[in-house]
C-alpha cells in the first residue's frame, strides 16, 4: 500500500519516539483483521484525527519567563479554551499536549525527559520560545541546553522571547490544523537520552564517578563539546 | 399515554408497551427492568456527558469572563465527541508496581456506585426503576461505595499522591457521611416513610397559598435549615470546593487519580459528574419535590433541579478557598455533626407535637 | 546613656547616624589585616580563620543584623569572599568583609553561625566559584548536580567536558532516626516537585511527612540556573547586559530588575541620570510592582483557591490592563530593556495626553478592582481560616534569614530601600512603607494587596509631574560614553527595591568593556530559604499556600 509506503519515507514525530519495529499502535487490531485500509478505516482514520486535532488537554508545565506568557494564553483575554485546548491538567497522565515554555538547564532535562515519558501516547510537543529552539539568550551558559529537541521531540516552534500570547495561539491552532490533517512533523532528536549507569562508556568522567552513582541509577550524559 | 404523576416504576410500564401483561414473570420483569435501567442509565449518562467536557468549562468560563471552547461545531457543543473519543483512544498506561485488580477495579466502582443511586429515584412521568420501602438508605449507601473506589484507587496505584488523596478521602468520607445521613433522617421524621416515592407524595401538599400562588410543602420551606445543612453535606460528598480536598489539584497533583489515564480516567471523571448529579437528584428528592413543578412534564422539572444543584456546584468551585483537611474534619465532626443531630432532634419534637 | 539622645547608637555609629570605620576597625581587632575602599561603603580585609568571630562583633556589637550578600570570586592569585552587611534599621549603614584565600586551599570559615542567611550563600560560593567554608553544616552543591565536575565561574573551568547527571531517588533525610529496633519509619518522603502544579516553576521540595504534617522540609534549586551571572561577565556594560535583568524575575519586574543594574554601574561609573528621566522610570518601576504584584495574588488564589477560578482570572485581566500600558511605554509586553545606563530608551510614546489618559483610567478603575479582590480574598472566612496563623515568621526570624520585601514587611520588618537608601524620585513623592504584623501568610498578602494601592499613589503622581514637565527640559538620557570602560578594580554592590525584595548587584571592574565578577543577590533566594522555618510541624496545604506567599520566581532563585 503506497499510504504505508509514504509514511516510511518521513520519520514522523511518533515514530521518532516510538523506535523502529512498532506498529501503528491504534487500530492495529481492526487494521490487521481488515487487511489494508479499507474504506471504513480511512475514515475512521479522519475522524480520528479530527478528534485529536480538536480537543486536547494540556500539561500545566511552567518552567520559565514563557510560562507567564502561557498564562495569559490561557486567562481572560487570550482565552486559549475557545480552541478546545485549555484545560490544564495537573497530571502527565491525562495531558495530550506539553508546552515546553522556558530554558531548560542540565539539572532538569532527566525531569523533563520522565515527565514526557509518561504521558500517553498520542502526545504532541510545542516548543515555547527561542530558548526551546537553540537555549536561546543562555545558548553559551555552561548549564543550558540547547533547545528542546535534544531531549524530546518538539511538534511545534514559537518563536520569540517571549512569544506573545497571540503567537502561542497561533502555533498551538497550527498544531491542532497539523494534526487534523493527519500530517506529522519530521523531527530530529539528538540523543540526550536517560540510560543507565553502567551502560555509559568507561571514559575518565564515568571513572571518575562511580563511587558517587550506582550502577543501575538513570544518568544523563552531556558532550556539551558537541553542542551546537 | 403516561399519566403526569405515576406512582408505576418504570419496569412495569415496559412491561405493558411490551404486552407482557401484569403478571410479569422473571424472565420478562429482567427484560422489562434491564431496558428500563439502559434508558435511566443512558439519561444520565449524557446528562454528564453534556456537563463534563462542555458545561463545566462554559460555566466556569462564564464565571471568568471567558467563552470557553467555541470553535468546533455550534457553540463548542462538538467538543464533548471530540474529548470523550480522544480521551477514550488514548494510550492506556499501566504504571508500574500498581495494585492490578484493584487498580483496574476501582474506576469502576466509582462510577457504577452512583449510577446504581438512581435506580430509585423518582423522576417523573413515571421512569422510576425500584421504589423499595428503604430507598433512602439504598441511595446512601450506594454512594458512599463510590469512597471505597476512591481508597483503592488512591492505594493501588503506587504513587504517594493518590495514596494521600486516598487517605483523605476516607478522612472526608467519614466526616460528612453521618451529619448527610442525620440531616436525611430528617426529611424522613417530616415524611414518615423512606420509600422515595412516599417522600415526593408527602410535598406535593399546599404549605401556604401567598396571593392565589400555592407554595408546595417541599422540605426546603418546610426546614430550610435542614436544606441548607444539606447541600454543604452534599458538597463534601461530591468532593468540590470549598472540600475538594481528596483531589486537591495544587496539592496533591490530582490525589487518587494522579495515575489514571484513558478509559480508566474517563470512568473516573464520568463518576464525579454522575455523582454530583446524585447528589442533585437526592436533594430534588429530599427538599425540593422530586419531579413536581408546574406547566413542564415532571421529567424536565427534575433535570432543572439536578442542573441547578450542578451549578451551585460549579458556582462554589469557582468562589471559594478550599479548606485544609484538619479544618474539613473539624467542620465535619465539630459543626456538621452537632448541626445535623440538633436539627434532628427539633424535627423529632416538632413532629411529635404537631402529629 | 545620656538623656538627650533619643536611641542608643552601636558601636561604631556616629550620632548623626552614620558609620564610624575607625571604631569599627578597632572593635575587630587582630581578625583585621586590611582595609579596601568600595564605592558603596568600605570593606575590612578578615583572616579566613577568624570570619566567625569578626562577623559576631559586628552583628552583634556594631548592630549590624543584615547581611544581604555574600559574593565569591577568584583572582589570579586568590580566592575571595565578601560579605556585605547592613542595618536593618538603616540599609544605608554598610560594611564589607572581605575575606581572601589562597588559591591552593581555598578554605575559609564559614558565617553561618552568625547570618542564617549565609548558609546557602556560602553553599552558591562553593558550587560556582569553589571556595569551601570550614564549620558550615552542610557545604553541598546547590544550583548545579551533585555530579557536576569543576567550579564554572572558576577561572580554570572548561565548559566543553561532558558531565553526567543523574536521575535517581532521594533518600528519606529521617530515615536514620527511627525509634526502636526493626520498626520501619513512620515518615514518608515526598517530592513535590520539580514539576507540580504548585511550585510556581521548577522548584524541588523535599518535604518528609508524618501522615498529613510535614516533618521536613528542603527546597532543592537549580532547575532553572541559567548562568545569568556568567551572561552578563560575558557582556559589555553600555548594552548588552541590560536584557538579562528582565530575565531574573520574569514575571513583569522587568524595570525593576533592570534599575537595580543601572543604578549599580551607573553609581560605579558615575554618571548623572537626568531627572526626567527618573520620573519615568519610577513610574514604569511601580507599574511593574503593580502588575508584579497581581500574578503574586493570582498565584497565591490558585493556590489556596485549588483551581484556575475567578480570582486567579481577574488578576490576569488586570494584569493585562498593565502589560498594555507598559507594551505603549517600552514596546514589549514582558521583556522590556526599556532603561539605559544614563536614562531610559525612550520618551513617552506620541501622542501623549493618551498614554496618561490610559494610565489614568487603569489607576481610577484600581480601587474598585482591589475592593473587589479585598470581596473575594481577604475578606473570605475560608481564605482567613487558611492563611491566619500559619506559615509563621517571625521578625527575628526573617532577619536571620536575611528576608526583604514583602516577606520581611509582612513579619512586621520596616525595611523598604525606596525610602531608606532613596534612589530615582523617590524621596520627592508621598507615599508610605506598608507593614504588617501578623507575620503569617495572610499579612505577606495584604502587603502586597496594599502595596498595589501605595505604587499605584506614586504613579498618579508621576503622571502629574509628567505632563507638566516643560518640553524643553525633557531629558531622557545622559551623555555616557559609547564604551563604558570602568577603573580597574572598582568594586561595588547596590541594591533596590525590586518587587520580591532588596534586588542587588555587586559588580568589579578590571578596565575592560565587561565585568570582571558579576553578582546578583537575589531576594527570592534568600526568602525561599525560610521556608522550612514557616512549614516544619504544618500541613501539606500550608506548605503550598507559604510556598505561594512567599511569591518566589524561579528564574531569580536559580539565576
Amino acid at each position: 500500500m503506497s499510504s504505508e509506503q509514504e509514511i516510511h519515507d518521513t520519520v514522523s514525530t511518533q515514530e521518532a519516539r516510538m523506535g523502529d519495529g512498532v506498529d501503528n499502535r491504534f487500530n492495529s487490531k481492526l487494521r490487521e483483521a481488515f487487511g489494508s485500509s479499507p474504506f471504513i478505516l480511512t475514515k475512521f482514520d479522519k475522524f480520528m484525527n479530527w478528534v485529536r486535532g480538536s480537543s486536547m488537554f494540556m500539561l500545566q508545565f511552567g518552567i520559565a519567563c514563557c510560562s507567564i506568557e502561557m498564562i495569559h494564553t490561557y486567562a481572560i483575554k487570550h482565552d486559549l479554551d475557545r480552541f478546545g485546548a485549555g484545560v490544564p491538567r495537573a497530571s502527565p497522565r491525562q495531558a495530550d499536549v506539553i508546552i515546553v515554555p522556558g530554558t531548560i538547564v542540565s539539572k532538569f532535562a532527566p525531569r523533563m525527559k520522565r515527565v514526557y515519558d509518561q504521558m500517553p501516547e498520542p502526545k504532541f510537543v510545542v516548543g515555547m520560545g527561542s530558548c526551546t529552539i537553540s537555549g536561546g539568550p543562555f545558548q553559551e551558559g555552561y548549564n543550558v541546553i540547547k533547545g528542546a529537541e535534544e531531549v524530546i521531540p518538539v511538534d511545534i516552534h514559537v518563536p520569540g522571547c517571549p512569544p506573545r500570547p497571540e503567537a502561542l495561539i497561533y502555533g498551538i491552532a497550527k498544531l491542532q490544523e497539523r494534526v487534523a490533517n493527519g500530517e506529522t512533523s519530521p523531527v530530529t532528536v539528538k540523543p540526550y537520552e536517560l540510560e543507565q549507569f553502567g551502560d555509559l562508556e568507561r571514559d575518565e568522567l564515568v571513572q571518575h564517578l562511580a563511587d558517587e552513582i550506582d550502577e543501575d541509577d538513570l544518568v544523563m550524559r552531556y558532550n556539551w563539546a558537541n553542542s551546537p | 399515554m403516561i399519566p403526569a404523576q405515576t406512582q408505576t416504576p418504570l419496569p412495569d410500564i415496559i412491561g405493558d408497551l411490551l404486552g407482557f401483561g401484569t403478571e410479569m414473570g422473571p424472565g420478562e420483569t429482567f427484560i422489562a427492568s434491564f431496558i428500563g435501567a439502559a434508558l435511566v442509565g443512558t439519561l444520565m449518562l449524557t446528562m454528564t456527558a453534556l456537563a463534563g467536557p462542555w458545561a463545566k468549562r462554559k460555566i466556569t468560563a462564564a464565571f471568568t469572563d471567558r467563552y470557553a471552547v467555541n470553535r468546533i461545531g455550534p457553540a463548542g457543543l462538538l467538543i464533548i465527541v471530540a474529548d470523550a473519543v480522544r480521551l477514550l483512544s488514548k494510550e492506556l498506561i499501566v504504571p508500574e508496581g500498581v495494585d492490578r485488580p484493584a487498580w483496574d477495579l476501582a474506576p469502576i466502582v466509582i462510577a457504577s456506585s452512583a449510577l446504581l443511586g438512581f435506580a430509585v429515584i423518582p423522576m417523573g412521568n413515571g421512569i422510576h426503576l425500584a421504589d423499595p420501602e428503604a430507598g433512602l438508605v439504598y441511595v446512601f449507601a450506594v454512594a458512599s461505595i463510590a469512597s471505597v473506589g476512591l481508597v483503592m484507587a488512591g492505594y493501588a496505584s503506587n504513587n504517594k499522591f493518590s495514596m494521600l488523596g486516598g487517605l483523605r478521602a476516607v478522612a472526608q468520607n467519614l466526616a460528612y457521611e453521618i451529619p448527610l445521613v442525620l440531616i436525611a433522617a430528617s426529611v424522613v421524621l417530616f415524611a414518615g416513610s423512606l420509600q422515595m416515592s412516599e417522600i415526593v407524595a408527602a410535598q406535593t401538599e399546599t404549605l401556604v397559598s401567598l396571593g392565589g400562588v400555592a407554595i408546595p410543602s417541599w422540605y426546603v420551606f418546610v426546614n430550610p435549615f435542614a436544606f441548607v445543612l444539606f447541600m454543604v453535606a452534599n458538597l463534601m460528598e461530591v468532593g468540590r470546593n470549598p472540600f475538594d480536598i481528596p483531589e486537591a489539584p495544587t496539592e496533591i497533583v490530582a490525589g487518587y487519580q494522579t495515575e489514571y489515564s484513558s478509559a480508566y480516567f474517563v470512568l473516573i471523571y464520568l463518576g464525579e459528574f454522575i455523582h454530583i448529579f446524585l447528589g442533585g437528584a437526592i436533594i430534588a428528592t429530599l427538599f425540593l419535590g422530586g419531579p413536581a413543578g408546574p406547566v413542564l412534564p415532571g421529567i424536565l422539572w427534575f433535570i432543572i433541579k439536578i442542573w441547578a444543584v450542578f451549578l451551585f456546584t460549579q458556582w462554589a468551585r469557582s468562589a471559594l478557598p478550599r479548606l485544609r483537611i484538619d479544618q474539613l474534619i473539624e467542620v465535619g465532626w465539630k459543626g456538621m455533626l452537632v448541626l445535623a443531630l440538633a436539627n434532628l432532634v427539633l424535627t423529632a419534637v416538632i413532629v411529635g407535637v404537631i402529629a | 546613656m545620656s538623656l538627650e539622645e533619643p536611641k542608643p547608637t552601636d558601636v561604631g555609629e556616629t550620632p548623626d547616624g552614620n558609620v564610624d570605620y575607625a571604631e569599627l576597625e578597632a572593635l575587630l581587632g587582630d581578625a583585621v589585616i586590611g582595609r579596601e575602599e568600595h564605592v558603596n561603603a568600605p570593606a575590612f580585609v578578615v583572616r579566613p580563620d577568624e570570619v566567625q568571630q569578626a562577623l559576631g562583633a559586628l552583628r552583634e556589637e556594631a548592630g549590624f543584623d543584615y547581611c544581604s550578600c555574600v559574593t565569591a570570586q577568584e583572582y589570579e592569585d586568590r580566592y575571595e569572599s565578601i560579605y556585605h552587611l547592613k542595618k536593618y534599621d538603616d540599609p544605608t549603614q554598610e560594611v564589607g568583609v572581605v575575606v581572601p584565600t589562597t588559591r591552593d586551599e581555598p578554605v575559609s570559615q564559614s558565617g553561618e553561625a552568625v547570618y542564617r542567611t549565609a548558609d546557602w550563600h556560602e553553599r552558591e560560593a562553593y558550587d560556582l566559584v569553589g571556595i569551601e567554608y570550614a564549620d558550615h553544616p552542610d557545604l553541598r552543591r546547590i544550583l548545579l548536580p551533585e555530579t557536576w565536575q569543576g567550579h564554572p565561574l572558576g577561572k580554570d573551568y572548561n565548559p566543553e567536558k561532558p558531565q553526567v547527571v543523574p536521575f535517581r531517588e532521594h533518600a528519606n533525610p529521617l530515615e536514620p532516626d527511627q525509634r526502636g529496633e526493626g520498626s520501619e519509619s513512620d515518615t514518608m518522603f515526598i517530592n513535590i516537585g520539580p514539576h507540580h502544579p504548585a511550585t510556581h516553576g521548577v522548584l524541588h521540595v523535599e518535604t518528609v511527612l508524618d501522615g498529613e504534617q510535614i516533618a521536613d522540609v528542603e527546597p532543592d534549586i537549580g532547575y532553572l540556573h541559567r548562568c545569568e551571572e556568567q551572561m552578563c561577565q560575558q557582556s559589555t556594560y553600555r548594552h548588552q547586559i541590560m536584557p538579562y535583568p528582565d530575565r531574573w524575575d520574569y514575571v513583569s519586574a522587568g524595570i525593576l530588575n533592570e534599575w537595580a543594574y543601572a543604578r549599580a554601574a551607573e553609581d560605579m561609573a558615575d554618571i548623572e541620570v537626568p531627572e526626567y528621566a527618573q520620573v519615568i522610570r519610577t513610574m514604569s518601576a511601580e507599574l511593574c510592582r503593580i502588575a508584579s504584584h497581581m500574578l503574586a495574588l493570582g498565584t497565591f488564589a490558585l493556590d489556596v483557591f485549588g483551581d484556575f477560578t475567578a480570582v486567579f482570572q481577574y488578576a490576569f485581566r488586570d494584569r493585562e490592563v498593565v502589560q498594555d500600558i507598559l507594551e505603549d511605554l517600552t514596546g514589549q509586553r514582558l521583556m522590556f530593556n526599556y532603561l539605559r545606563l544614563g536614562g531610559v530608551a525612550w520618551d513617552i510614546p506620541e501622542p501623549r495626553e493618551e498614554f496618561f489618559e490610559k494610565v489614568r483610567d487603569f489607576l481610577d478603575g484600581l480601587p474598585k478592582k482591589t475592593q473587589e479582590y479585598h470581596n473575594l480574598i481577604t475578606s473570605n472566612e475560608i481564605f482567613q481560616l487558611r492563611c491566619v496563623n500559619t506559615g509563621e515568621l517571625p521578625p527575628e526570624v526573617a532577619k536571620q534569614y536575611g528576608a526583604t520585601g514583602p516577606v520581611a514587611r509582612g513579619s512586621g520588618v520596616d525595611i523598604d530601600l525606596r525610602r531608606d537608601d532613596p534612589y530615582g524620585y523617590y524621596e520627592e513623592l508621598d507615599w508610605d512603607v506598608i507593614t504588617e504584623d501578623g507575620c503569617d501568610n495572610y499579612s505577606r498578602v495584604l502587603v502586597r494587596m496594599r502595596e498595589v494601592e501605595e505604587s499605584a499613589k506614586i504613579i498618579e503622581q508621576c503622571v502629574d509631574l509628567l505632563e507638566e514637565w516643560p518640553e524643553e527640559e525633557r531629558t531622557i538620557q545622559a551623555n555616557v560614553p559609547r564604551t563604558l570602560k570602568p577603573d580597574p578594580d572598582t568594586e561595588i554592590y547596590r541594591g533596590v527595591e525590586a518587587a520580591k525584595g532588596e534586588l542587588g548587584i555587586y559588580m568589579r571592574s578590571d578596565g575592560t568593556d565587561k565585568p570582571a565578577r558579576f553578582k546578583i543577590r537575589s531576594p527570592c533566594f534568600c526568602n525561599l530559604h525560610t521556608l522550612r522555618e514557616m512549614t516544619e510541624g504544618e500541613y501539606i496545604p500550608d506548605l503550598i499556600a507559604s510556598l505561594g506567599s512567599l511569591d518566589i520566581v524561579l528564574g531569580e532563585v536559580d539565576r
